[in-house]
């Protein structure tokens, strides 16, 4: 139990780029409840971070604070300042659906919309650009690639999206998020609901994915943030414990809770 | 002596499983005949709708559907015109109750601040339970008269050199009428769809609009594109509920549409429908011709409400099933 994470996978220590999210002082509450306690964190660009901790820690809600998508809810605020590219996304005046196509978001659960797998990538493209059939069958098809789905869906592209498997719609999902180029990519336990392979197809795509977006990832399964992420946050009842990069939050942690929860010890 | 004491016990027992059993078959049975007994009631209407229209359908025969001469002195009797009726408004009431009905629905599930919502739920299924009769004597004695002096010849007016629309739009302005029904009709049948609406819409997975909020969309978007395709199926049967509800609609109808047997094009005069010609009727029919010809009407009547009913409920059905899986 104790060596749950093969070392040899864990990336090597990068300098890391300019920090693309700054967090600074966040609280957040539902209704009376406060959930998240004074974070602050800086994710740097280009680059996966994982947000780890056992349940209601907190870290699903700090990713929901990072595109807004919270405010859909009545009773949920957040306190505090997010900056993205220096910008506080948690001013009133932030255009919400220019955020949000700027932080795209995958779900837990696959979510294709009710149409057909070209137009659950070509909606979300039509709705902020103007673009020609054929300029939008490119666009299509380099976002079905990007996501490793395009040879699998290349003969159907008109079929239902719910017509696929499990992993493919998740996958789907991805290309549809990329189709809008997004500048953040939030995954919020992308292949907890998955089978091993397709996780690994998710956990490829990830590695991929990290040269173009500043990818947060939360994830319950330590050995996929060991092995997608190359910061990694520690999260527990609200708060931030530690924050550093992976390896060293697997390998030698400052917090005793970090090593306790990373050698599997609580949680 | 304890072999005594264990016999007797299992006496005892016998006798209470007995006793159970009994009591069992006799519940069994009884809600079993309380289940017949609606099919037994929906036989003998049926049975006694087809031998009372009997007379008359086999003496016009097809014609009965196709004329709508409606002429109680000669006793030949055509139901063209009371069909068209029942038709036309229940698909006017539905253009114009769906839109609306949708909107509220769309409202309460997506925009509305949470401290309304639970007031215009209500206030929509009390509009629900107002008696049809209260809708029958505002609309004869308030609400047409408010058309005849407004709607009406604004209607007639801006129609006037649109050809076509004219023909639809025409005629002296009684107040009375086809439009008239069908605009009670569509407030009568507007919180059925858009209550049952609204259950559709809340069967919407929190996710799936979360991910379409997450690429951008708006609300406006992801009604149209997410929520409403997702629950097409229900709003389908939700709608036909309601048309059923509307063709078979008798009190309020009979009381501002006129009960004219002339057919004619415009939606403005006076017409009738299947119910209101029953409920008008049935009291001045002294020829055995006459009164198989209300029975027929009936059965005609009970033939669409009963498809329309059947469609509806497949479509619900449908739409449970697949937010099951």
């Amino acid at each position: 139990m104790t060596q749950m994470v093969s070392l040899d996978k864990i990336q090597p220590q990068q300098s890391v780029g300019q920090p693309k999210i700054e967090i600074k002082n966040l609280n957040f509450y539902y209704g009376e409840t406060k959930a998240l306690k004074n974070i602050s964190l800086q994710l740097p660009e280009r680059s996966v971070t994982a947000f780890i901790g056992p349940s209601g820690c907190g870290k699903s809600t700090l990713l929901r604070v990072l595109n807004r998508i919270y405010e859909l809810y009545p009773k949920q605020r957040a306190e505090g300042e997010v900056l993205v590219d220096g910008k506080n996304i948690l001013d009133r005046d932030q255009d919400l659906n220019l955020l949000r196509t700027k932080v795209g978001m995958v779900f837990q659960k696959p979510t294709p919309f009710p149409m057909s797998i070209y137009e659950n990538i070509a909606f979300g493209v039509r709705l902020y650009e103007q673009v020609s059939k054929s300029e939008m069958d490119e666009r299509v098809e380099a976002a079905l690639r990007r996501a490793a789905l395009w040879n699998e869906v290349k003969d159907k592209l008109h079929a239902g999206g719910t017509s696929l498997s499990g992993g493919q719609q998740q996958r789907l999902c991805i290309a549809r998020t990329v189709a809008v180029k997004p500048e953040i990519i939030l995954l919020d336990e992308p292949a907890s609901a998955l089978d091993p392979l397709s996780t690994a197809k998710i956990e490829e795509l990830i590695d991929e994915l990290r040269a173009d977006y500043t990818i947060v990832i939360v994830t319950h399964n330590m050995q996929q943030a060991a092995r997608v992420s190359r910061q990694t946050a520690f999260m527990y009842l609200g708060e931030l414990i530690e924050f550093d990069d992976t390896a060293k939050i697997f390998t030698s942690p400052q917090e005793k809770r970090t090593q306790d929860y990373v050698t599997g010890r609580f949680g | 002596m304890t072999l005594a004491i264990a016999e007797r016990v299992e006496s005892r027992r016998d006798k209470v499983v007995r006793h159970f059993a009994l009591t069992d078959t006799i519940f069994h049975w009884a809600c079993r005949s309380a289940a017949v007994l609606v099919l037994i009631i929906l036989g003998g209407v049926f049975f006694s709708l087809v031998s009372g229209s009997w007379a008359a359908l086999s003496k016009f025969g097809p014609a009965f559907l196709t004329t709508d001469r409606w002429s109680p002195v000669t006793q030949t009797f055509g139901a063209l015109a009371p069909i068209y009726g029942t038709l036309i408004t229940s698909g006017i009431a539905i253009l114009i109750a769906v839109p609306v009905g949708i909107g509220i629905a769309v409202f309460l599930t997506e925009l509305c601040p949470r401290p309304l919502r639970r007031p215009i739920a209500i206030a929509v299924e009390l509009l629900a339970g107002i008696p049809s009769i209260i809708y029958g004597i505002w609309g004869l004695f308030v609400f047409a008269p408010f058309l005849q002096a407004t709607l009406q010849p604004f209607l007639i007016e801006v129609f006037a050199n649109v050809p076509v629309l004219n023909n639809v739009f025409a005629g002296p302005p009684y107040g009375i009428g086809i439009l008239t029904s069908s605009l009670i009709l569509a407030i009568m049948i507007l919180p059925f769809i858009a209550s049952i609406t609204k259950d559709v819409f809340d069967t919407v997975p929190g996710v799936l609009k979360e991910s379409a909020y997450g690429i951008g969309c708006t609300t406006w978007e992801v009604v149209r594109r997410i929520v409403i395709p997702h629950t097409r199926v229900g709003i389908m049967g939700g709608v036909m509920l309601a048309l059923g509800r509307a063709l078979g609609e008798t009190m309020a109808v009979t009381f501002v549409i006129g009960n004219s047997h002339r057919l004619s094009a415009s939606i403005i005069a006076p017409g009738t429908t299947i119910s209101a010609t029953i409920a008008n009727e049935f009291t001045e029919a002294d020829a055995d011709i006459y009164v198989s010809s209300l029975m027929s009407l009936g059965l005609i009547l009970f033939f669409i409400t009963f498809i329309i009913l059947a469609v509806a409920r497949y479509m619900l059905l449908r739409m449970s099933r697949q937010a099951g899986a």
